[in-house]
C-alpha cells in the first residue's frame, strides 16, 4: 500500500521545524553575549520588558539590532532555499540556483549604478543600492525571460543560454564600472555584493517580511504542480498542468522572493543550491514537502552562519557569504556522502 | 456504439515540409483497443500527440467523447485522456507511489493533497499493474519493466476512459511485452477502457488489439479489424520488407525476411504445426 502525504502530517511536520527554528534564532539572539561590537548581559534583558526607553541598554540592543538582524537572516535563508526549490523544479536542472537567471549580474549592476551616480534618497527604508538593486534584479530576470520565451520552443534551454549570455554581458558593463570607479567607492560596491546580513529597522523588515511570506505561500500552492513540471513538459501537460502558466508564476515568484533578499542582503551564495539539494537528500522531492522545510532549514542555516559571521573574528564582522560558502560545501558533502550510499543500496 | 474518439479529414505536418498526415479519418468505439502500426517516419507519434492535445491540427477535427479536443482545458482533457510515453527515469528520485498519485493531479484542490478517492484509485491501480510492493522504491532502482509498470498504473490512477500508449514495449524483453500487453488487455476486458496504442510489434497488435491502423510512409492509411488489415501483401506493401505469414491456431503471425534469411526464397522448415499461408 502506498502512503500519503497528508496536510495533518506536513502541519506536524513543518509546526515541530518552526519551533526548533524559534529556538535557534532565540540561542543565535541571546547565546553570543560576550563577543561581538556589544556584551549584554541576560538578567538585564529579562528584566528589560516593562522599563523605560534609555534606561535598559542590553535589552535594547536585543531588541533593536540583534532581533532585527536574526530575523532578517532568517527571511533572507527562506527566501533563497525556496527560490532554489522552485527554479530546480522549472529548470528541471538539479544544478539551478536563485541567481542562474541573472539576478546577480542584475543586482550587481544596480548597486554600481547607484554608488557611482551617488544617489541619496531613501525608499521606505531602503537604502539607494537595495532599491536599485531590487530593480535591476527584477529587470534582467524580465530581459531572460523575454529573450528565453521570443528565441523559440524549447524554452528550458533558451533560458538557461539567456541567462548565461545576460549574466556575461552584464558582468562586463560591471567590470566597466568599477574600472572607472574610484577605490572608495569599488570598496562599498564589492563590500554590498559580497552580502551582509546588516541591521534593518522594523518598518522594513516587515514590508520584506510580507512580501517574502507572500511568495512562499503562492509557491507553496504551486508545489503539487511543480512535482509534475519536474517530470517535463509533455508529461506535466498530460497530467493536467497548464505548463506555461504554471511556469510563469513560479518563475515570477521566486524571482521575487529572490529581489527581495538580494536587497536586504547582497549576494548570498550556496543556501539556494545546497539546502533544497540536502533537504531532497533526507526527506525526498515532494515538493508540498520540500518547500516548507527548505525554508525552515534556509532560515536556520542563514541565522547560524550570520551569528558565526558576527563572532568568529571578535570584533572583526565578516560578510555572511564567505561562511556560507566554507561551511556549506563540506556539510553538503557529508550529506551527499551519507545518503547516496542510501540511494545506491536501493539500485 | 459509442465513437469514443472520431478523427475527421486531419492533416498535419512539420515545417518545412508540410504534410506527415493527410485526410485521415477514423473513429474508435468506446471500449477497443486500437494498434497504430507502420513505419518509421509514417507519424504514428505525431497522431497520438495530435490525439492527446499535445499538438493542434493544420486541418480537420479531433473529438474526444463529443467534444474537440481545443475545447477542452488542459485539466479536463486529462480527465478523458490519460498518456504513457517510453519510460524515463525521471531527475529527481520520486517514489512509484508518489509517481502514481501525481495521475490525480487534475483532481486535487489548491494545496494538491490527496482526498480518499485519490488514495484509493492510486492503490486500485497498483495492485491491478502488481507494483504495490515497490511503492516506496525510487522510481530509478527499478528495472525498464517494472518501471513501464508504473507509468501503467499511473495511467489506470488517472480514471480516464481513454488511454493512449507510445511504444509502451519497446526496450522491453519477451516476457515483459507480453505482461504489458495482458494488463493493457485486462484493462480494456474488465474496466472498459478505451486504448491507443503506437506499436512496432506487429505481432502482438494481431494478438491483443481489435483494430489496427497502419499508418503508410506515402501518406496511404488502412484501419479496420486487426485480422483483416494484416496481411501479407499490406505488411510488404506498408513496410517494403518481404514476411513470412503463419498461423497458429487462431492466431497469425509475422516474420520479416531479411537478405541472409536462409529460406532461399521458400521456407527452410515447416515444423508440423504451423502452416505457411
Amino acid at each position: 500500500m502506498a502512503e500519503f502525504l497528508t496536510a495533518k502530517e506536513l502541519a506536524i511536520k513543518v509546526s515541530i521545524c518552526l519551533v526548533l527554528l524559534a529556538v535557534v534564532m532565540s540561542l543565535c539572539a541571546l547565546f553570543p553575549r560576550s563577543v561581538g561590537t556589544q556584551k549584554i548581559s541576560w538578567t538585564k534583558v529579562f528584566a528589560g520588558p516593562g522599563q523605560k526607553p534609555g534606561e535598559n541598554i542590553d535589552y535594547e540592543i536585543l531588541i533593536g539590532v540583534r532581533l532585527p538582524r536574526v530575523i532578517l537572516a532568517a527571511l533572507v535563508g527562506a527566501a533563497l532555499a525556496c527560490s532554489g526549490v522552485a527554479l530546480q523544479a522549472i529548470l528541471r536542472n538539479p544544478l539551478a540556483d536563485p541567481y542562474i537567471l541573472g539576478i546577480s549580474s542584475g543586482a550587481g549592476l544596480g548597486v554600481i549604478i547607484a554608488v557611482l551616480s551617488g544617489v541619496t534618497w531613501n525608499f521606505w527604508g531602503g537604502s539607494p543600492m537595495a532599491v536599485f538593486a531590487f530593480a535591476g534584479s527584477l529587470a534582467t530576470v524580465w530581459l531572460v525571460w523575454y529573450i528565453g520565451c521570443f528565441t523559440g520552443k524549447s524554452q528550458i534551454t533558451n533560458l538557461l543560454l539567456a541567462g548565461v549570455v545576460v549574466n556575461a554581458f552584464f558582468s562586463a558593463v560591471i567590470m566597466f564600472l568599477t574600472s572607472v570607479a574610484n577605490s572608495q567607492q569599488l570598496r562599498t560596491t564589492i563590500y554590498w555584493l559580497m552580502g551582509n546580513i546588516t541591521e534593518k529597522d522594523w518598518g522594513a523588515l516587515l514590508i520584506s517580511a510580507g512580501c517574502i511570506l507572500a511568495g512562499i505561500i503562492a509557491l507553496f500552492a504551486l508545489c503539487h504542480r511543480l512535482n509534475v513540471l519536474a517530470l517535463g513538459q509533455e508529461e506535466a501537460k498530460g497530467l493536467g498542468v497548464n505548463v506555461a502558466r504554471t511556469r510563469i508564476v513560479a518563475f515570477a515568484c521566486a524571482a521575487f522572493v529572490t529581489a527581495i533578499a538580494v536587497s536586504l542582503s547582497g549576494l548570498i551564495g550556496f543556501v539556494g543550491l545546497i539546502i533544497p539539494h540536502g533537504v531532497r537528500l533526507v526527506f525526498g522531492p515532494d515538493h508540498r514537502q520540500l518547500l516548507p522545510l527548505s525554508a525552515i532549514t534556509g532560515s536556520a542555516f542563514l541565522v547560524i552562519a550570520d551569528t558565526l559571521a558576527r563572532t568568529v573574528f571578535g570584533q572583526e564582522q565578516l560578510p555572511v557569504g564567505i561562511i556560507t560558502a566554507i561551511a556549506g560545501g563540506p556539510f553538503f558533502l557529508i550529506l551527499l556522502a551519507k545518503y547516496s550510499r542510501k540511494v545506491s543500496w536501493l539500485k | 456504439m459509442n465513437a469514443i474518439i472520431e478523427v475527421e479529414n486531419l492533416n498535419f505536418g512539420y515545417p518545412p515540409q508540410n504534410t506527415i498526415l493527410q485526410g485521415i479519418s477514423f473513429e474508435v468505439i468506446q471500449g477497443r483497443f486500437l494498434a497504430i502500426a507502420g513505419p518509421n517516419g509514417a507519424g504514428k507519434t505525431t497522431l497520438l500527440n495530435l490525439l492527446c492535445g499535445l499538438l493542434r491540427p493544420k486541418a480537420g477535427c479531433i473529438r474526444i467523447d463529443g467534444a474537440p479536443v481545443e475545447s477542452y482545458s488542459v485539466k479536463k482533457l486529462a480527465q478523458k485522456v490519460a498518456v504513457v510515453r517510453q519510460e524515463f527515469v525521471p531527475v529527481f528520485d520520486f517514489t512509484v507511489a508518489q509517481m502514481v498519485s501525481m495521475a490525480r493531479t487534475p483532481y486535487l484542490g489548491t494545496f494538491g493533497f490527496e482526498d480518499k478517492t485519490d488514495k484509493q484509485m492510486v492503490n486500485e491501480a497498483l495492485e491491478a499493474t502488481d507494483t504495490s510492493q515497490f511503492a516506496l522504491r525510487a522510481l530509478g532502482s527499478l528495472s525498464g519493466g517494472e518501471r513501464q509498470r508504473v507509468f501503467i498504473a499511473r495511467a489506470l490512477a488517472a480514471n480516464s476512459p481513454v488511454l493512449l500508449l507510445d511504444e509502451p514495449t519497446s526496450f522491453l524483453d519477451l516476457k515483459h511485452q507480453v505482461g504489458i500487453y495482458d494488463l493493457l488487455k485486462t484493462a480494456q476486458l474488465e474496466k472498459g477502457k478505451t486504448i491507443v496504442a503506437v506499436t512496432h510489434d506487429i505481432n502482438l497488435a494481431a494478438q491483443y488489439c481489435d483494430e489496427i491502423l497502419l499508418l503508410g510512409a506515402d501518406g496511404n492509411y488502412h484501419i479496420g479489424e486487426t485480422k483483416d488489415v494484416l496481411s501479407r501483401e499490406q505488411i510488404e506493401k506498408v513496410f517494403g520488407v518481404r514476411t513470412f505469414v503463419g498461423s497458429l491456431g487462431q492466431e497469425k503471425f509475422f516474420i520479416p525476411l531479411g537478405k541472409f534469411a536462409k529460406d532461399s526464397g521458400q521456407i527452410a522448415s515447416k515444423p508440423h504445426n504451423i502452416q505457411h499461408e
